[in-house]
């Protein structure tokens, strides 16, 4: 509850520090001061029930899932505005306006971690979405940040009509918003066609949000059109936040969906792999490949919905954690490349030893290379969906492959940076820059060598 | 499947259950007929042929519609619909009114707050300000 | 009335609206068609609250069951007025970019 009301607030006061000073940096500094206090206030929440005392008529369940991820949430987006954040203040002429949005999708990121009626996951899904479609336009006079925003916003919009037309369903059958409720009262046999098509139409709007193909059609363009910092916020933070959305959703329900559903997810699991590793190999920008890597990303991630168990939990939680870390550090030295092509990296690695290391170490971990975070994230996914059921060996086969594909081009990166000779241009990096950049890859590894580093704290 | 034939209304619809309905019509139309011919025979005339072009809000009604418009008018569009809606949670509150008792009149102050808080921001921002 | 009447007309409401929102090359109509969708959801939830507050009625005269649904449609309408609001700006700088407001000028980005 911490979080939620002190993210709204902090958003307002973001807005309300564009009024009182126009210093830039003094504007970054405030965000991110307002992120150390939304951490702290999230971190007391685990240790206290309610610190604000509200009625929340079981609209709200703060448990350790949900309070965990909203802590990888919040230091994700503290590690993102200390690395960008003096390119966030660039991009635009408001910049206190684009922190003030980015704690608006915070609250919207804390409601979706926590909510326990489908009221709430509509409020959450919209206050997380509508910031965005704002962010993704906000290089105003940019053509293609334009019209990237347009499509964000018709593709929101849509998606935001077919959930609702299934929540109303699922209403229709059960009587009742709270999901514990619908669990207790829904069943198939009581309800007719209603209450399987209404989840199946949430299914395919979450799908549409976290770009599972076939829904996935709008991700390459809006990633690609709107402003890098801000691409880099939406692939990571707001991304992982529907994965825990759909999970919360689904986890225990999946049956309703009737047989069908065990076709129906790993022919989408399997369609995203295949469109986002594919695809990716082809492209020729960086930004455009991390797009569709993003979406391959996205199919290992729907593995939590494959079974319930304890590892899918735990995967999911660190697959955010490995995924956000890596893609905003990858995302911010992009940010700095003048040149977003492939050749634009050659030679990083003599200009800028640093900066090509620990760039090296966040692709291997998107890779899923041991000894890095990525690893034991696509791990724990695999490892659920065999213990749960030995049919899926098939799956899990097919995943690995896949994950094999996207070394390709993963590595290709590395190669322009190490093995090709070139002048990479960059815009100036400061020390502050590179301390950030060390602290990401080092967070990688630890984890990447003992995940417990980070899941203990979800047991405690 | 015994809930699909279940009746919204447990009344009949008959004839007799829509004769309130038929006097407010009646006197709808009979108060606006009153009205208008009240203001035709009381009020003053003066006929002039600006008076017979039909009323645009100031825009011209001839010519291209495609011409610019100020963006002013498009964003005090859109900050009243904002505005307009929030007041769409004051129904549920005057309805309970009575019940919610002073936690309810709190809540509602939160969120009049709330709403004061963008007022003064649009304010502050200059999206108000008529004359450049 | 039984429901099955409100189940169709919304759902051809939000059918027509899917179907506007696929094939309308005008940014301004495929915008009506979402709001047409979100609409027919409003009518079937109102619709439902009934049934279900009917269901309760019959067994508990006090019931305050689907009033809940009510509330929604109340939130729906908010939200989409917040959304409507982003949405026009969002045209209005396109407009201003492009002078046009065919979803056909978006293929900039597609290569």
């Amino acid at each position: 509850m911490n979080a939620i009301i002190l993210s709204a607030l902090l958003g307002v006061v973001m807005m309300f520090a564009s009024v009182f000073t126009e210093n830039k940096i003094a504007i970054r500094n405030i965000a991110i001061f307002g992120l150390l206090i939304l951490l702290a206030s999230n971190l007391l929440n685990i240790y206290t029930p309610y610190s604000f005392n509200v009625d929340l008529h079981n609209m709200l369940r703060f448990d350790s899932f949900g309070l965990f991820f909203n802590s990888i949430a919040i230091v994700s987006t503290l590690l993102y505005v200390i690395l960008s954040g003096s390119d966030i203040v660039k991009v635009g002429n408001y910049p206190a306006e684009y922190f003030a949005l980015i704690f608006f999708v915070l609250c919207g990121v804390t409601i979706l971690s926590s909510y326990n009626s489908l009221l709430m996951l509509f409020l959450g899904v919209e206050i997380m979405s509508i910031p965005l479609y704002i962010l993704t336009g906000s290089d105003k006079k940019n053509l293609k940040s334009n019209e990237a925003s347009l499509k964000y916003f018709l593709m929101g919009a849509f998606s935001t009509g077919i959930m609702l037309m299934g929540i109303a369903l699922l209403y229709g059958a059960s009587g009742n918003f709270n999901l514990e409720m619908i669990r207790e009262k829904t069943s198939i046999a009581e309800f007719g066609i209603l209450a399987p098509l209404g989840l199946l139409l949430i299914f395919i709007s979450l799908a549409f949000k976290v770009s599972a193909a076939p829904f996935h059609f709008w991700t390459p363009d809006v990633y690609d059109g709107a402003p890098s910092v801000f691409t880099s916020f939406m692939a990571t933070i707001v991304k992982t936040a529907g994965f825990i959305a759909f999970v919360k959703l689904f986890s225990l329900r999946m049956a309703d969906l009737g047989p069908s559903y065990a076709i129906i997810l790993p022919v989408i699991i399997i369609a995203t792999l295949l469109v986002g590793n594919i695809t990716a190999v082809f492209q020729q920008s960086v930004k455009r490949m991390l797009a569709y890597s993003s979406i391959a990303q996205a199919g290992f991630m729907l593995f939590a919905l494959y079974t319930s168990n304890d590892l899918s939990t735990e995967g999911i939680l660190l697959y955010a954690a490995a995924y956000s870390i890596a893609t905003i550090g990858i995302f911010g030295i992009l940010i700095k490349m003048k040149d977003y092509t492939f050749d634009g990296y050659n030679g990083l690695a003599k200009k800028q030893p640093l900066v090509a290391a620990t760039n090296t170490v966040f692709l291997l971990s998107l890779a899923g290379i041991p000894l890095t975070a990525g690893f034991f994230a696509k791990y724990y996914m695999l490892a659920s969906a065999l213990k749960s059921n030995g049919s899926a060996l098939w799956l899990v086969i097919v995943a690995v492959l896949f994950a094999a594909v996207s070394v390709y081009y993963y590595f290709r990166v590395i190669q322009a940076m190490y093995f090709k000779d070139g002048d990479a241009e960059t815009t100036e990096i400061d020390g502050t820059f590179k301390f950030v950049l060390v602290v990401l890859a080092l967070l990688i590894i630890l984890i990447g060598i003992n995940p417990s580093i980070l899941l203990r704290w979800y047991y405690f | 499947m015994n809930w699909l034939p279940m009746l919204l209304d447990a009344t009949e619809s008959t004839a007799a259950n829509y004769f309130p309905i038929g006097i407010q019509i009646i006197f709808a139309v009979g108060f606006v007929a009153f009205m208008i011919a009240l203001s035709a025979w009381v009020g003053p005339k003066r006929k002039t042929s600006d008076k017979l072009e039909s009323f645009t809000s100031g825009i011209s009604t001839h010519g291209d519609a495609r011409h610019p418009m100020a963006i002013k008018y498009f964003l005090v569009a859109i900050l009243f619909v904002l505005f307009d809606v929030e007041v769409i949670f004051f129904y549920p509150y005057a309805v309970n009114f009575k019940s919610l008792g002073w936690g309810g009149f709190e809540a509602v102050l939160l969120f009049v707050a709330f709403f004061l808080v963008g007022f003064f921001y649009i304010i502050k921002k200059g999206a108000l300000t008529w004359e450049d | 009335m039984p429901i099955q009447y409100y189940i169709i007309l919304s759902l051809a409401l939000f059918c027509i609206g899917i179907v506007g929102v696929l094939v309308r090359r005008n940014v301004i109509i495929v915008f009506m068609c979402i709001e047409l969708m979100l609409n027919a959801v409003n009518l079937l939830l109102v619709a439902f609250s009934k049934m279900h507050h009917g269901i309760a009625y019959l067994t508990d005269k006090t019931t305050t069951t689907g009033s809940d649904a009510q509330l929604f449609v109340f939130f729906i309408m908010v939200v989409a007025a917040a959304e409507v609001s982003v949405g026009l700006a969002i045209i209005v700088m396109m407009y201003r970019n492009t002078h046009s407001v065919d979803v056909n000028f978006l293929n900039r980005l597609k290569n």
